[in-house]
């Protein structure tokens, strides 16, 4: 492990003082992928960059190690490194992890492979706009070594046994090998699903090797698909974001002021005071969801207004006074809406 | 499950050490008291919706299990077995709530609620209705709908002891629609599901319908309360 040197974990994960354990999780599954050993071979510091990125997230994302570290230091933490950071890596990536950005496995079509997992992962808009993080525990049958052994890769094969002098006979016979035993045992661990910002319905996180077993080959894969759910106030189209607001006939004739609550629950202030009719659009740039490629472009909300006609029917009182007040003519005009749709 | 719960819950003892301010005392208390029962679970955890399991017969020691082949006999529909094998990708279920929405995604999964369990790999419901099962002549249980989407036979509630289903809990499966139990009485197909055992419902309660949660992809409670919580 090394001498205890007085390493800056918030400094190794980017993150500030006051990081929230998402803000954590989302930089170390970030680093994790760029200084991962396998991917940097000319380097010869990547081992010792990357122990203490496994150091770092294993401090900082424990709350009560974070605060031995935050008031002592790195001395100051009462028990050494637990896990292997190799752990930590597989709960965000799986076992064999070190195959990146989702490039499927060498298929190598002799050592068969376990059934790959689909989970659907429902999400809320609220998780696009945000991101976020969730826990899983998966509890899997892995193959494990087992005294004896057994039999496997067996196959069919034609036997020539011979009858008598020019006779023979052909006949089918099942041949198997002799392989160390193995038996199936539950395991468990916990595995982290990024929701990344801006993530799409039907994107996947693969998670190497967290599949099905197979006795005799590789696990297969477990991927979560990612279910966008819809919202009770947005709609989503792409990045954008489309809602509706219904407003009163006076609203709409005099104007109004009004907060929209986003996603994340900033406020988005609409203040109108011209008349605003029915069907009326109001885009607000910069207000939709982020873009998954880069977050700090956002899309647009596109707020449609409807107006709510008054239910009671108008004394005469009224009708004369409104017909007063708005001195207009009668217009009346007839013409084809429909146009061909 | 996560260090977080229990660290904190070793941070509040010792903090009793010295005369802490009565006050603050009680303010920690309170503070680990309120958030959601997932804090105060110990065990392998609760079973929340939007989870993958494989479900174990304990009697029987079959997982429940479906397949591209249809009953022979009944209702014609998919079959639904219970299968020896622990590592068979077809052995997976999803939990859902009865209705849209109605069961979001790390909301445990209360004793009495009623459940839909699709099939993973055919996104068909377990289901069940007044067909005669091919081998005991109990109820048949069948695999319909498509892409998740079944009706209102496809809800089962979830009976067990306690507050919540416990992953180490053995709970039963009544059929809302029906009321029987979903069952394994030991029957085995031939051909060409030899070894497979026939699952089907039956009505009363006994040691013939209990399972218990086993391997899967369980979704960890949720800490925040969007969900809203309904015990407090």
């Amino acid at each position: 492990m090394g001498p205890v040197s007085r390493r800056d974990f918030y400094k190794i994960l980017g993150v500030p003082r006051s990081a929230s354990i998402k803000d954590i999780k989302k930089a170390y599954r970030k680093l994790a992928l760029q200084l991962h050993p396998d991917r940097n071979p000319d380097d010869p510091r990547a081992q010792e960059k990357f122990q203490d990125l496994g150091a770092a997230y294993e401090v900082l994302s424990d709350s009560e190690k974070r605060k031995q570290y935050d008031t002592y230091g790195e001395e100051g933490l009462k028990d050494g490194h637990q896990s292997s950071h190799g752990d930590i890596f597989s709960h965000f990536f799986g076992d064999f992890g070190f195959m990146f950005g989702g490039t499927p496995r060498q298929q190598d079509r002799n050592i068969p492979r376990g059934s790959d997992i689909i989970v659907d992962l429902e999400v809320t808009l609220e998780e696009v706009y945000a991101g976020n993080f969730v826990e899983v525990v998966r509890n899997k049958p892995v193959a494990r070594q087992a005294p004896g052994k057994r039999k496997c890769n067996c196959r069919q094969e034609m036997r020539t046994t011979q009858l008598g002098p020019g006779r023979f006979q052909m006949t089918q016979e099942v041949v198997c090998d002799e392989c160390p035993n193995v038996k199936l045992v539950n395991e468990e661990r916990t595995l982290e699903v990024e929701i990344e910002p801006g993530v799409r319905d039907g994107m996947e996180y693969p998670f190497i090797g967290e599949g099905e077993p197979h006795v005799d080959g590789e696990p297969g894969d477990l991927r979560f698909r990612i279910k966008v759910v819809k919202h009770p106030i947005f709609e989503r189209r792409g990045d954008d974001l489309y809602t509706n607001v219904t407003i009163s006939l006076v609203e709409s004739l005099v104007g109004f002021d009004m907060d929209i609550t986003h996603l994340d629950g900033h406020k988005v202030h609409i203040s109108r005071d011209k008349i605003t009719r029915p069907g009326a659009k109001l885009w607000k740039k910069g207000e939709g969801l982020p873009n998954f490629d880069n977050n700090n472009i956002k899309g647009s909300l596109i707020i449609t207004f409807d107006v709510d006609f008054p239910k009671e029917q108008l004394t005469e009182e009224a009708r004369e006074g409104i017909k007063q007040l708005l001195k207009q003519g009668s217009v009346q005009k007839v013409y084809n809406g429909l146009q061909g749709y | 499950m996560g260090p977080s719960c229990r660290s904190s819950a070793g941070a509040m003892w010792s903090a009793g050490r010295g005369r802490a301010a009565g006050p603050a005392l009680v303010g920690l208390l309170l503070t680990l008291l309120v958030p959601g029962s997932g804090a105060a679970k110990t065990g392998a955890g609760l079973v929340t919706c939007g989870s993958v399991l494989k479900l174990f017969n304990t009697q029987h020691r079959v997982r429940l299990h479906s397949h591209d082949i249809k009953y022979g006999s009944g209702s014609g529909q998919q079959s639904v077995t219970g299968v020896e094998a622990s590592d068979d990708a077809n052995s997976y279920w999803r939990i859902r709530g009865g209705s849209e929405g109605g069961c979001p995604r790390g909301s445990p999964v209360r004793c009495g609620q009623a459940v839909r369990l699709t099939h993973v790999l055919t996104g068909k419901n377990l289901h069940t209705h007044h067909f005669p099962s091919p081998l005991s002549n109990n109820q048949e249980v069948s695999a319909f709908g498509e892409d998740g989407e079944g009706d209102d036979l496809d809800l089962w509630t979830v009976r067990c002891s306690g507050q919540h289903w416990e992953r180490e809990a053995a709970v039963r499966f009544q059929h809302v629609g029906t009321s029987v139990f979903l069952s394994v009485t030991g029957e085995q197909y031939g051909s060409p599901i030899r070894g497979q055992h026939e699952v089907h419902g039956m009505s009363s309660a006994n040691t013939h319908n209990t399972w218990k949660a086993m391997e899967g992809i369980f979704i960890k409670p949720s800490v925040d309360s969007s969900a809203g919580h309904d015990e407090l």
